[in-house]
């Protein structure tokens, strides 16, 4: 019986051990803490490694200017491993056990919907810098989720215009099999049917699991059905794998109309080179090139210098995303979560896309996609370039408010 | 006076876990929300592996099921929690019966490999079936009500939170133990050491296995009711079999030939896990070697090898 006894003692130690955990007082003087929760294991792990490098050169770039409110800039960085559950642990105990002030990040739509009704416990804002699915911003906003990247509807809208001016008829999708890849076709079939109500949308879709490394059979199965366009959202290792599979199966070759949704990520780019074939159509949330103000010239020199690459909308997006806490917190005047949320709503400030404002009404930034055609490689950066490039004004790519099923 | 020994020291436990809100840092009571369910799952895993000697490798499929049906029903029909902790016990023990019946008819790693194939099988229905489970993505954006009809503790706060996965576990694990303890407990462990023997008495090997794996079905479910509201989502990942390893880890890493090894088990899972993540990312590397070395050295399990280390000291 003295077993049990000594058992149950070794468990109170544990109890204590837990207990002793410090939890010290901020003075005033201590640097803010950013919170961030990215995919840095498995197939997409390099979205989590540039935003980081993103994130990291914002908030170098702060604190060698005085930083914010006269405190430095620091960073926690989690991985949600893709997974709802993981991000929603990792968000709790950046905020309980790091104290950090705000938190940013979230890759997946389907992380995104996970994460989305959780926040407002937290008491601290959270902006979604990758996370596209238009429900966190729609009928699941609250006031302390915002997003700052391009949403699927977005993308989707500036999607269908080039889809319609292709003249191509018959439209299916090759999408992972969760929110990104299913919300990406039903909203791009809403807006090409909107352009052109010719369009045929095809029940010959294929939805691979995300992960999914093998895409062969989904590949032969869209050849078969013989479509005039198809809207690729595969993204992260996914696409990777699905690109290289595909020039050899000869899918490249077929007369056909492609379209990745977000293909122009510098990551993926990066990890195909020359194995991008020219010529498909690329989507991306921003595009280092099509941006022709300070800030962005700025910001580009500075990632070429620091990391030798091209900043994928990924980076921008976590750059973008530290720059709008420094604007909220000297808005707000205090990093206290909900005053600091509160500053976000209609709060504009200077981004590598120019100016935005997160919408009062859904708290969705007012952006628009950049589409273009693989083009040469770019010699500078070791990546394909983008030719025909169409950047799309937010403000002509954004639903209503009232459109979204957002009440604030 | 061991006895004595024995209750001092659980009460102490108890009154430290009760009291964990209010002196510890906040962050510690999700961690031990998560260190409770997470116990009370390899606890009813540990009915089937460490009494009846039977290695499952198909277990998530009960706590996932118990997550979903949670999560359904707060969803649609906005039952109270008390009446989702039922149904998802009921849901675990049906699930447990039909796989049961299936699988306990062989043994050793026909055995596992017949759960591990089950368990495959309700991860792929959760997966695809989407009009229902929401696919890939499970079942978020449901609210929690009240406790019971008319009783609103407001659970969506995590103290409140906690203090209920408290209250529900000691509870489970009470009428856990005393399974364990009563004659159909010692029957258990007399076939994982000796089925033919039992057999030979007169005994149905096959019903009192059966029986073990429903009941622990049961419990299963229950953890997995509790974890669904926890993390706000019940996911496909919570039915993988990478979750069914989970128990199997835990017990181990605490020791299966103890009652509270599992609860042990996953405490230090848990903790470590928080911990180790906290300065780099390769926390399963670390737990890899951890494991390796504990089936190598310590096969007692941590709580076994501190027992062990301590009656040595006294004697």
């Amino acid at each position: 019986m003295a077993s049990t006894a000594i058992r149950r003692m070794a468990v109170a130690a544990l109890a204590a051990a837990g207990i002793v955990g410090s939890m010290a007082a901020q003075a005033a003087e201590d640097p803010i803490k950013l919170g961030a929760v990215y995919i840095r294991s498995g197939s997409a792990s390099s979205y989590g490694a540039f935003a980081e490098q993103g994130m990291k050169l914002a908030i170098e770039q702060i604190n060698d200017n005085g930083g914010v409110l006269g405190r430095q800039l620091e960073y926690e960085i989690e991985d949600s491993q893709g997974n709802s559950g993981t991000a929603i642990q990792a968000m709790r105990k950046l905020v309980y056990q790091e104290n950090v002030d705000a938190l940013m990040g979230i890759d997946s739509s389907g992380v995104a919907q996970g994460v989305a009704s959780t926040v407002p416990q937290l008491q601290t804002p959270l902006i979604i810098t990758h996370a596209a699915t238009p429900d966190v911003t729609g009928k699941m906003c609250n006031d302390y989720v915002y997003r700052l990247s391009v949403n699927i509807v977005q993308n989707m809208r500036g999607a269908a215009e080039i889809a319609a001016d292709s003249g191509a008829k018959r439209w299916t999708t090759i999408g992972p099999d969760y929110a990104f890849g299913r919300q990406s076709w039903d909203f791009f079939g809403q807006a090409l049917k909107e352009k052109n109500p010719d369009a045929e949308l095809m029940s010959e879709t294929a939805f691979p699991r995300f992960g999914a490394e093998e895409f062969t059979p989904f590949i032969n199965s869209i050849m078969d059905a013989d479509p005039d366009g198809v809207l690729i959202s595969l993204w992260g290792g996914d696409l990777v794998n699905f690109v290289r599979q595909a020039s050899d199966l000869g899918f490249f070759d077929q007369d056909m109309e492609i379209m990745f949704t977000v293909g122009a990520a510098t990551e993926v780019l990066d990890a195909l080179g020359e194995q991008m074939p020219e010529g498909v159509w690329l989507g991306t949330r921003y595009w280092f090139d099509a941006y022709d103000n300070p800030t962005n010239r700025d910001f580009v020199a500075a990632y070429k210098e620091r990391y030798d690459k091209a900043p994928s909308y990924n980076a921008e997006g976590a750059y973008a995303a530290v720059y709008a806490y420094k604007a909220a917190m000297e808005k707000a005047g205090t990093t206290d979560g909900p005053k600091v949320a509160e500053a976000l709503s209609g709060m504009s400030f200077d981004s590598p896309m120019g100016e935005i404002t997160f919408r009062a009404g859904d708290h969705q930034t007012l952006v628009g996609p950049t589409w273009g055609k693989a083009g040469p490689m770019d010699d500078e950066f070791g990546i394909r370039s983008l030719t025909d490039v169409h950047v799309f004004d937010g403000k002509d790519v954004t639903p209503a408010v009232e459109e979204t099923g957002c009440s604030l | 006076m061991k006895n004595a020994i024995v209750l001092i020291v659980l009460a102490v436990v108890l009154a430290g876990l009760v009291a964990l809100p209010w002196v510890a840092p906040y962050f510690y009571i999700f961690l031990g929300t998560e260190v409770l369910i997470l116990g009370l799952f390899a606890a009813s895993f540990n009915l089937v592996f460490g009494y009846s000697g039977m290695l499952s490798f198909g277990h998530a499929a009960f706590y996932g099921i118990g997550a979903y049906a949670t999560a359904l029903i707060l969803l649609h029909l906005e039952w109270p929690f008390l009446a989702c902790l039922v149904v998802a016990m009921g849901a675990g023990a049906l699930l447990a019966l039909v796989i049961g019946f299936l699988s306990v008819r062989l043994d050793e790693v026909y055995f596992a490999m017949l759960t591990l194939a089950f368990g495959m099988m309700v991860f792929a229905v959760a997966h695809q079936w989407r009009s229902v489970t929401n696919g890939s993505d499970g079942i978020a954006g449901f609210m929690l009500g009240d406790f019971a009809p008319g009783i609103d503790w407001s659970l969506g706060d995590p103290a409140v939170y906690y203090h209920v996965v408290l209250g529900v576990v000691v509870v489970a694990a009470a009428v856990l133990y005393l399974i364990c303890r009563s004659s159909f407990g010692l029957i258990l462990r007399a076939i994982r050491q000796n089925p033919e023997r039992v057999s030979f008495c007169g005994l149905d090997v096959r019903r009192y296995r059966l029986a073990a794996f429903t009941v622990a079905g049961a419990f299963a479910g229950l953890s997995g009711a509790l974890m669904a509201p926890f993390l706000r989502v019940a996911s496909p990942e919570m039915l993988h079999w990478s979750m069914s390893a989970e128990p199997v880890l835990m017990s181990i890493l605490g020791g299966t030939g103890y009652f509270l090894g599992p609860f042990f088990g996953a405490a230090v899972f848990v903790l470590l896990e928080s911990w180790i993540t906290g300065f780099t990312d390769a926390w399963m590397l670390v737990l890899g070697v951890m494991l390796a070395l504990m089936v190598m050295f310590f096969r007692r399990g941590v709580l076994g090898t501190l027992l062990d280390w301590v009656q040595g000291n006294h004697d």
